[in-house]
């Protein structure tokens, strides 16, 4: 049974549509990427989810329950991590963790409390509006995870983040994952996405692009790059290699088939090449070419 | 109840502070009665009849004893009470979408009817604190400064009408300031939102005064239905009250209704 399931929900502000027919679904245990530009429809979306806003239309079904009708069981379930993190700042953060586990009936674990406040470099007794940005953020995510949610929701947990804490946190998020926690993170820095996440959805303009299998997909997809004077665009063409970008002396290819054609294809060029690197496309590519090709469908 | 107790968290030292300010008022304002008492009143009878009325000063007599004059001083607190409350209200559900903390609240397992109903029960019980105390402070510094031969009992008859008037009053204000702030995202102008609710029905209470053609303006004025001078000279006009009950119980429902299906500004 799918944690999260969204069928073809969209919302419209007026005339304006902020996310139309998106569909995807998240399954339990996985770490579920949810990328695209400002203002694709990535916090909206959640919005949604979260019952913050109500959809226009569509279908939207968590942990095996219709949002916003059970609305309240399925957040007693989740943690939530918002971008911009603006939690009461006249609470001392002790409070704070007091208050989420009173929300949820808790009584919390101290030690794992202390575990956390030791692990992101917390002081629990300041005052939540004398933080940093990034101390709230960690703040932030230790409230969604002390109640033990089984879907953690993250939209843009990493800014302000020091790389310490970065780390981890991914290290933290990854223990929950193999305890079989689904973590849903919204995210800019394609490099964590990558490196966390299996799957991904690609959002722009409000609709969604596609779902990506990231394990399938980066060993499918090489990147070849070559330099020399003379670019043998054509004779990689042939091979079924699509030129993304070129310049003077130097061409960048997606190339998807047979591996031993493209070694014998490029030993063949190689008197004529300055230099040639062959490597896995990384999301960031995969991103910036699927977005292309949806501006050039879209002109 | 973690919302309940996480409201009145947040808004204990505003509360402390309204009622200090109103207990120093108060005694600032009582304590000038021996004084004023003995003073001659033929200035103020040159006045116009109406602007008298308007200020509910049609009986000078009154002003040379405690209820009188405590009721017509009070009033001007009765529109900062009605502000108070109106505040309250106005900023309860709003605030959290203006500040942003209501990314915070609507993430944990609170629907958003126990959103509005642990925040209208919360403050009214600090609305209700607020005004007992000022009540407590008004009476004792009545006592302290009544006439010679003044009736305790009566007094105290006078002001336990006025507690109750004046806290439908409060609660008035307090219903539809929830009302406003049902549709309100921000908080931004719930202060002025508050001090125009409050003015606009007082001024309409003024014009019923002053003309009978327009009497029924008096039930849009809550502060009228708490009129501490007509409270210690008649008694509680119930009419009034009711009028009042009935818009505390609509409003009340209307938020429920509205914020039920608003899409919150996170």
């Amino acid at each position: 049974m799918p944690v999260i399931e969204l069928s073809h929900i969209s919302k419209r502000f007026g005339k304006f549509v902020a996310v139309n027919d998106v569909s995807f679904t998240v399954e339990k245990g996985e770490f579920f990427g949810f990328i695209g530009p400002n203002g694709a429809g990535k916090s909206t979306t959640m919005n949604m989810m979260l019952n913050f806003i109500k959809s226009s239309g569509g279908k939207i079904k968590l942990l095996g329950k219709n949002v916003p009708e059970h609305d309240l069981d399925v957040k007693k379930q989740i943690g939530y991590v918002p971008s911009d993190v603006r939690f009461y700042p006249q609470l001392r953060v002790r409070d704070l963790f007091r208050y989420t586990l009173d929300f949820h009936h808790m009584e919390g674990d101290p030690a794992e409390l202390k575990r956390y406040c030791d692990l992101f470099q917390i002081d629990p007794q300041k005052k939540f509006g004398d933080l940093s940005l990034g101390n709230k953020k960690k703040v932030a995510l230790v409230c969604a995870l002390i109640h033990h949610p089984e879907l953690i929701i993250m939209d843009e947990p990493t800014n302000g983040l020091d790389p310490l804490i970065h780390a981890r946190l991914f290290r933290v998020l990854k223990e929950k994952q193999e305890q079989g926690v689904t973590i849903f993170l919204s995210s800019h820095n394609l490099k964590e996405v990558e490196d966390y996440c299996s799957r991904i959805a690609f959002i722009r303009s409000g609709k969604l692009i596609g779902v990506e299998d990231l394990t399938q997909v980066n060993q499918n997809v090489k990147v070849v790059t070559v330099k020399a004077d003379q670019l043998p665009i054509a004779v990689m063409e042939k091979i079924g290699a699509t030129c993304v970008k070129k310049t003077d002396h130097e061409a960048r290819f997606t190339y998807e088939g047979n591996m031993a054609q493209l070694f014998s294809t490029l030993s063949n060029l190689s008197p004529q090449l300055d230099d040639v690197t062959v490597a896995n496309r990384d999301l960031e590519e995969q991103f910036m070419a699927m977005y292309e090709r949806q501006e050039g469908e879209r002109l | 109840m973690t919302l309940f107790r996480l409201e009145c968290k947040t808004h204990c030292k505003t509360l402390l502070i309204w009622m200090i300010v109103v207990g120093i008022l108060t005694l600032g304002l009582v304590s000038l009665f021996p004084a004023m008492k003995d003073m001659g009143l033929d200035q103020m009878k040159a006045m116009p009849k109406d602007m008298m009325k308007a200020f509910n000063l049609s009986d000078l007599g009154m002003l040379t004893t405690i209820k009188g004059y405590f009721g017509y001083e009070y009033q001007y607190v009765m529109l900062a009470t009605g502000i108070f409350a109106a505040m309250l209200g106005t900023n309860a559900l709003s605030r959290e979408e203006s500040e942003g903390t209501i990314s915070y609240l609507f993430s944990q397992p609170i629907s958003r009817i126990a959103i509005v109903g642990e925040k209208m029960l919360c403050n009214t019980v600090l609305y209700t604190l607020y005004w007992l105390v000022s009540m407590a402070i008004a009476y004792l510094v009545c006592l302290m400064f009544k006439e010679t031969g003044a009736s305790v009992s009566d007094l105290f008859d006078g002001f336990t009408q006025l507690t109750f008037a004046g806290w439908v009053m409060g609660l008035t204000f307090l219903s539809v300031g929830f009302l406003l702030s049902a549709f309100l995202s921000s908080n931004k102008s719930a202060t002025s939102l508050s001090l125009g609710l409050v003015f606009l029905t007082f001024i309409l209470g003024v014009v019923g005064k002053m003309n009978n053609d327009f009497k029924g303006l008096l039930y849009a004025s809550p502060v009228d239905a708490a009129l501490p001078s007509t409270i210690f000279k008649s008694g509680i006009e119930w009419n009034y009250i009711v009028t009042d009950l009935v818009v505390i119980v609509v409003a009340g429902l209307l938020t429920f209704w509205i914020y039920r299906r608003k899409d919150l500004n996170v």
